[in-house]
């Protein structure tokens, strides 16, 4: 059976594979269909956003102590980790394997401000076992669609400023990607290029994060950079705003 | 943001996204935070589904593993945090009733529509939504559970007892039928036109 061309009756198999009354047969079948079919999965991903709140309908009840301790010895979670070897606060080498999640970060398709905001949570959450702070300011680029493309961080302490392309959007060989400051003035201001167009260290400068800069974009160059030294010449592909976390 | 992390109720969803994101990036500490927000009520679901304690725990316990395993496939686009979860932990604590069989006596499912009734007599009585006995209040539900609450309590009451009786027992058509004493074609339709009804509401962002 085809059910591609037939959205209702897509959309009530879906629902009825998440609340359960599919079964046997016809279930194993749809789940044979998920896996080819990625419109398909997101129906039901609809169905479970809709439906699986239910769960919290329930009344809480504590668990034992004992599920904790199984959880712990199956998954061998130290106690409270301190700095590893590296001297790297715990939460910044989270940050930095975090970035490298791209799906991840894509799905966090909120406002920079949110994302920014749970950064700061988290951040704030760790403290305890952080000793210096190392990020203080974050800014999520978005592109057209509003999906989270590039993550730039500044440490201040270090004068370090590190850009990750969350992406998987290609850069021909001949075209560089540009990082600009753009002022309150409208003026931009280049912070460096990505010579591979992945990921870039750059300094950090009072150009990247004054009181004067209003937005954060990236633009699509000639090789080697922009030609004009007062601003891009190619596509801004991405733009967002510094948030502080610290 | 508060002082004590643990002081936040679980239904706080940009709190328990940034513990994702912190478990995703193997913050055991997090992880913990994490537990202790949401395991009493993913308890509490496993619990009303799988009705033993022991396989309630060993529900919880394999869905913790998990989510510490998936928390980086974990997209926030998709899901709400505790919907997510959620659906971690039910999907581990079917595959232990559907694995324990006969184990669980199918035979006499108790209907537990309190919530849903108490939900309904909240929605009869507008303004009364406001006081301290809201049921949803009590149960400190999300959002997205409150919104979902208000759209199961204007469906019929045996149309509503079908659709909670297949989500928490995992029940076909025909054992919904046997549970509620009616023709399986009669479930059947209340079920497809209850979560037609269910998909509306929800779309228009809770009930008129």
């Amino acid at each position: 059976m085809n059910i591609r061309d037939n959205q209702a009756l897509r959309e009530r198999l879906a629902a009825e594979y998440v609340l359960g009354t599919l079964k046997g047969g016809a279930r194993r079948r749809f789940e044979g269909w998920l896996q080819r079919d990625a419109a398909l999965r997101r129906v039901v991903d609809e169905w479970q956003g809709r439906l699986v709140p239910m769960a919290e309908f329930s009344a809480p009840a504590t668990p034992p102590p004992s599920v904790w301790a199984g959880i712990e010895q199956r998954l061998r979670l130290a106690p409270a980790p301190e700095d590893d070897a590296a001297g790297v606060p715990g939460w910044a080498a989270w940050l930095a394997r975090l970035s490298d999640s791209l799906a991840f970060w894509r799905g966090l398709s909120l406002a920079s401000g949110a994302v920014a905001a749970i950064l700061a949570v988290t951040v704030a959450l760790r403290l305890p076992t952080v000793p210096v702070a190392v990020v203080d300011q974050v800014a999520t680029l978005l592109d057209d669609q509003s999906q989270a493309a590039l993550v730039v961080t500044a440490d201040t302490a270090k004068r370090a400023l590190a850009v990750r392309v969350l992406s998987d959007t290609p850069v021909a060989d001949d075209k560089t990607l540009q990082l600009w400051a753009i002022t309150k003035a409208g003026k931009p201001r280049s912070l460096g290029i990505l010579p591979d167009n992945r990921r870039a260290a750059l300094a950090l400068t009072s150009d990247a994060i004054g009181e004067d800069v209003a937005l954060l974009a990236v633009s699509l160059e000639p090789k080697g950079g922009s030609p004009d030294p007062n601003g891009p010449t190619g596509p801004v592909l991405y733009k967002g705003t510094w948030v502080k976390v610290m | 943001m508060p002082d004590d992390p643990q002081s936040t109720p679980y239904s706080d969803p940009l709190r328990l996204g940034a513990l994702l994101l912190a478990t995703a990036g193997r913050d055991a500490h997090a992880f913990r935070v994490l537990y202790d927000a949401t395991s009493a009520k993913l308890f509490g679901y496993a619990l009303r589904i799988l009705r033993k304690r022991e396989l309630a725990e060993e529900a919880l316990q394999e869905g913790f593993v998990a989510i510490w395993h998936h928390a980086a496939g974990y997209n926030g686009h998709l899901a709400a945090p505790m919907t997510w979860m959620a659906t971690v932990v039910r999907n581990k604590a079917l595959d232990i009733l559907r694995r324990g069989g006969a184990a669980i006596d199918g035979d006499a499912v108790p209907y537990d529509g309190d919530f849903m009734d108490a939900m309904q007599e909240v929605s009869d009585h507008p303004g009364g939504s406001a006081s301290p006995a809201d049921p949803a209040d009590q149960l400190q539900l999300s959002s997205d559970a409150r919104a979902l609450a208000r759209c199961m309590a204007r469906l019929e009451g045996l149309h509503r007892q079908a659709v909670g009786l297949a989500f928490f027992h995992d029940l076909s058509h025909s054992e919904v039928a046997r549970q509620l004493a009616l023709p399986v074609g009669t479930v059947k339709t209340w079920i497809r036109r209850s979560l037609d009804k269910l998909k509306t509401c929800l779309a228009r962002g809770g009930p008129e």
